[in-house]
């Protein structure tokens, strides 16, 4: 099977599976502010999320951050920022496909002109040349799109494996998944590799950018589990008005306009 | 009245409360930007000045100090059980904030070696001044780092950092929410919980 279906069982399977563990009990109302936090938190599904949250945890602790590790240890900091920049670029047309549907031209150009030059003169995406030239990267994604044509997120949900989501960024997730170009190549003993090996090294390779971070919420935070659902929804409101803002359309600093 | 000036005026109100609500001005924006300038340039003179760990961070504990409003940040993070909780409570909880955020902040002072920091422009905003900077560490991918500055009785100082996007303050609030809601919102087990916490930090 491929690994863009396995995700999506995985997320359909997940939301069974929340359903039978059960809601938070919303706070009487007549305690406005314990009201106004629960509004804000926007978690009515809290008791199961933090089930896949401990599951999750456990799964990393094994695996995964041994793992990051490993290839943070292996690998010195100029291969990795090259394989880093290999994986970005295989997903440029993805963030491309969302830029267009965002209806951003600017950001658009700047997805086209990083994947063309970092594919060609970047070495099939090994060097980040575009960046320097003045097509930096962004982010854009199936679930900023819907965001930004009005869609609501939805409650949060704590997806297994893929961490932190919400209806709406979870089917924009398996949405991105279908959509990316390296899921339509023939079938064949090369392509599958290919394909789960590019999997695998997303994984790491994300998780092993962020082993200093999520270490020192581990350590420092009283409620992990909170930190980590008020972190991700603040960065992706972020991203979602950074989206959202409207462009203003320069040449690029390489042809000395300014960005 | 008039001898104060609008900005010692405007001090005094954010020190009693908040009552009346501060309007940050032009002239306040620039204050913030010279402000954030000489904090960035400070805090990138310790991390880079190849002296023991242990001197790099009391300096690094004097300029936060100096530069965030601790007291009022501890406020903020304790939201509306800061109203319930005793004034026993509120001191004890101060105290305690102040050494694990400098604890925090300073506990991994070799890991930004080599760190730069570029300004970016000051906005106004209703009741305090966001600062945009560019934080460089080596290795990593550029951050975009916010300081948000208030004039706290008198002075420029930082309230709030936004990092990509996320803001420290608020994160730490809902960290505090949800362990209270987990704990029968009894500030006492907050506050026996951060004492753990510095403990383990020492």
């Amino acid at each position: 099977m491929h690994p863009r279906f396995h995700a999506c069982f995985a997320a359909a399977a997940l939301v069974a599976g929340l359903g039978l563990v059960g809601c938070a009990t919303p706070p009487p109302a007549d305690d406005p502010d314990a009201v106004a936090e629960y509004k804000q938190t926007n978690d009515p599904l809290e008791p199961g999320n933090r089930v896949i949250y401990a599951i999750n945890d456990g799964l990393d602790r094994a695996i995964l951050r041994p793992v990051a590790e490993g290839y943070n240890y292996a690998l010195a900091p100029g291969v990795r920022s090259h394989i880093h920049n290999l994986l970005d670029n295989l997903g440029n047309p993805v963030v491309l496909m969302n830029d267009v549907l965002q209806g951003k031209p600017k950001r658009a150009g700047d997805t086209l002109m990083r994947l063309v030059l970092n594919t060609t003169i970047g070495v099939g995406g090994f060097f980040d040349v575009a960046t320097g030239w003045g097509w930096p990267v962004h982010d854009a994604d199936l679930g900023m799109t819907f965001a930004v044509w009005g869609a609501p997120d939805g409650p949060f949900l704590m997806l297994p494996i893929f961490g932190p989501s919400n209806p709406r960024d979870g089917i924009g997730m398996a949405g991105d998944m279908m959509a990316a170009p390296t899921g339509y190549l023939p079938k064949g003993l090369e392509n599958n590799v290919f394909s789960y090996s590019k999997t695998a090294l997303g994984v790491v390779d994300a998780r092993a950018g962020v082993i200093d971070d999520l270490d020192k919420i581990n350590a420092q935070a009283l409620d992990p589990y909170a930190t980590i659902r008020s972190l991700w929804r603040q960065h992706r409101q972020s991203q979602i008005d950074e989206a959202k803002m409207p462009e203003t359309l320069t040449p690029p600093a390489a042809w000395g306009g300014s960005k | 009245m008039l001898m104060f000036g609008r900005r010692r005026l405007a001090g005094l109100a954010m020190a009693f409360a908040t009552l009346v609500p501060f309007v940050a001005r032009a002239d306040d924006a620039d204050q913030a930007e010279k402000f954030i300038g000489k904090l960035l340039k400070d805090l990138s003179a310790v991390v880079n000045d190849g002296k023991p760990v242990d001197a790099q961070k009391a300096a690094m504990r004097q300029i936060v100090f100096d530069a965030v409003d601790v007291d009022g940040v501890a406020r903020f993070c304790l939201g509306r059980f800061w109203r319930t909780a005793t004034p026993q409570q509120q001191k004890e909880y101060t105290e305690i904030f102040r050494n694990v955020m400098v604890s925090n902040i300073t506990s991994k002072v070799g890991e930004y070696q080599g760190v730069s920091f570029a300004m970016g422009k000051a906005q106004a905003r209703a009741e305090e001044i966001a600062v945009g900077s560019i934080v460089n560490r080596p290795g990593n991918a550029p951050n975009k780092v916010d300081w948000l500055v208030a004039i706290v009785g008198g002075k420029p100082k930082v309230i709030d950092v936004i990092a990509e996007g996320t803001s420290l303050r608020l994160t730490q609030r809902s960290d505090y929410g949800a362990f209270l809601a987990r704990n029968n919102n009894d500030v006492q087990a907050l506050i026996d919980a951060l004492k753990k916490q510095a403990l383990a930090a020492n």
